[in-house]
């Protein structure tokens, strides 16, 4: 007897006791593509900046994807699911930076972030590269989602884990570090 | 004010948010950035990462989103199987131990009756021609021993390729 005559039904991905929890339930095929193509970019980016690194961020785009897949995650709509699947990216890249690394993330060159069209960019986004460089990696997460996505104070602490009350004050201090480093071309 | 930040900050932040600035600011929101550290950095960092968030979402080929549901897919298809699999493993060695506990045991309660068929084994299958006419007295082992090196073998290998094919 196999085990497909057994438990057919959890073969098919139709179990019972996944169905109340499982995004496959919420998100079929189609609406998981169309899901994907509002948010995928966003979160490519948000990967790549923080971690400065393209192929690292290509990875941790497509397990952040079937981590939200697999897992139960918030049912109240669009916001929630991509404020969550945030909150997974961000966890994929604490434990990456907690696993010995072969290489330091920090020689990854930033000229890989380059616009390879040839076209001038602006002189502060010129200078981002180095000022990341410069920041630590959980400045560059809050900045990045307060400041390039555009989530509140609640919705940054839900997604990085810290406290609620202590993220204006590391927001405050990362964005005035930042702001010297954008002034000062990146200089310390 | 709180402080950290600036009166005018909130308002400031909703109107980059929205979009409007600087173009569609009051004027003394303008002027105020000016003088204001806190706001004027505010502009800075929101503008540059906005830019570099543009910029840097054109740059990824991201792989089709049907190859991440079919992964996904097989991530739960083989989590559930392991979940229903991890209590039959249980079962299985369980079972397995219990037979070689009763295998023993009927091993040393019928080791006398054992040992007389054996003594007779290799008259009764014409086998005294292939013993060493040297072979000591005990020479029952020479027999005995590869017969339950064979049996142990053969377990073996009905065991592997039972937990193979589950």
């Amino acid at each position: 007897m196999s085990w497909e005559s057994i438990i057919p039904n959890v073969l098919a991905g139709q179990s019972q006791s996944l169905a109340g929890s499982s995004p496959a339930a919420a998100m079929d095929n189609e609406q998981f593509a169309a899901f994907y193509a509002r948010s995928a970019r966003s979160l490519w980016a948000y990967l790549a900046r923080v971690s400065r690194d393209p192929g690292l961020a290509d990875d941790l785009t497509q397990e952040a994807y079937v981590r939200f897949l697999c897992a139960a995650h918030p049912q109240d709509g669009e916001v929630a699911a991509r404020r969550y699947l945030f909150k997974i990216a961000t966890n994929l890249l604490r434990d990456h930076w907690r696993r010995p690394q072969s290489s330091s993330i920090e020689e990854i060159p930033e000229h890989t972030f380059a616009d390879s069209s040839g076209e001038t960019q602006a002189d502060s986004l010129a200078m981002l590269g180095p000022a990341m460089a410069q920041m630590r990696p959980r400045d560059r997460q809050l900045l990045w989602l307060a400041y390039a996505e555009g989530y509140s104070h609640h919705e940054i602490a839900q997604i990085t884990g810290l406290a609620s009350a202590s993220i204006r004050l590391l927001l405050f201090r990362a964005r005035r570090k930042m702001a010297r480093l954008l002034r000062s071309g990146g200089e310390a | 004010m709180s402080p950290f930040t600036c009166a005018r900050e909130r308002e400031l932040s909703e109107l980059i948010r929205k979009g409007h600035w600087p173009q569609a600011s009051p004027a003394d929101l303008r002027a105020h950035v000016t003088s204001c550290r806190s706001c004027s950095d505010l502009v800075l960092v929101t503008d540059t990462l906005q830019a570099s968030h543009r910029h840097t979402a054109e740059l990824p080929r991201l792989e089709p989103a049907g190859a991440i549901w079919w992964r996904a897919q097989l991530r739960r298809r083989n989590a559930a199987i392991e979940k229903v699999s991890r209590p039959i493993l249980g079962a299985q060695l369980f079972a397995s131990t219990m037979a070689l506990v009763v295998i023993a045991a009927v091993a040393v309660w019928q080791f006398g009756n054992w040992s007389v068929w054996f003594a007779d084994l290799p008259g009764t299958l014409h086998l005294d021609a292939l013993i060493p006419s040297a072979t000591p007295e005990n020479g029952i082992l020479w027999i005995i021993m590869p017969v339950l090196a064979t049996i142990a073998l053969l377990s073996g290998v009905v065991v592997y390729l039972a937990s193979e094919k589950q």
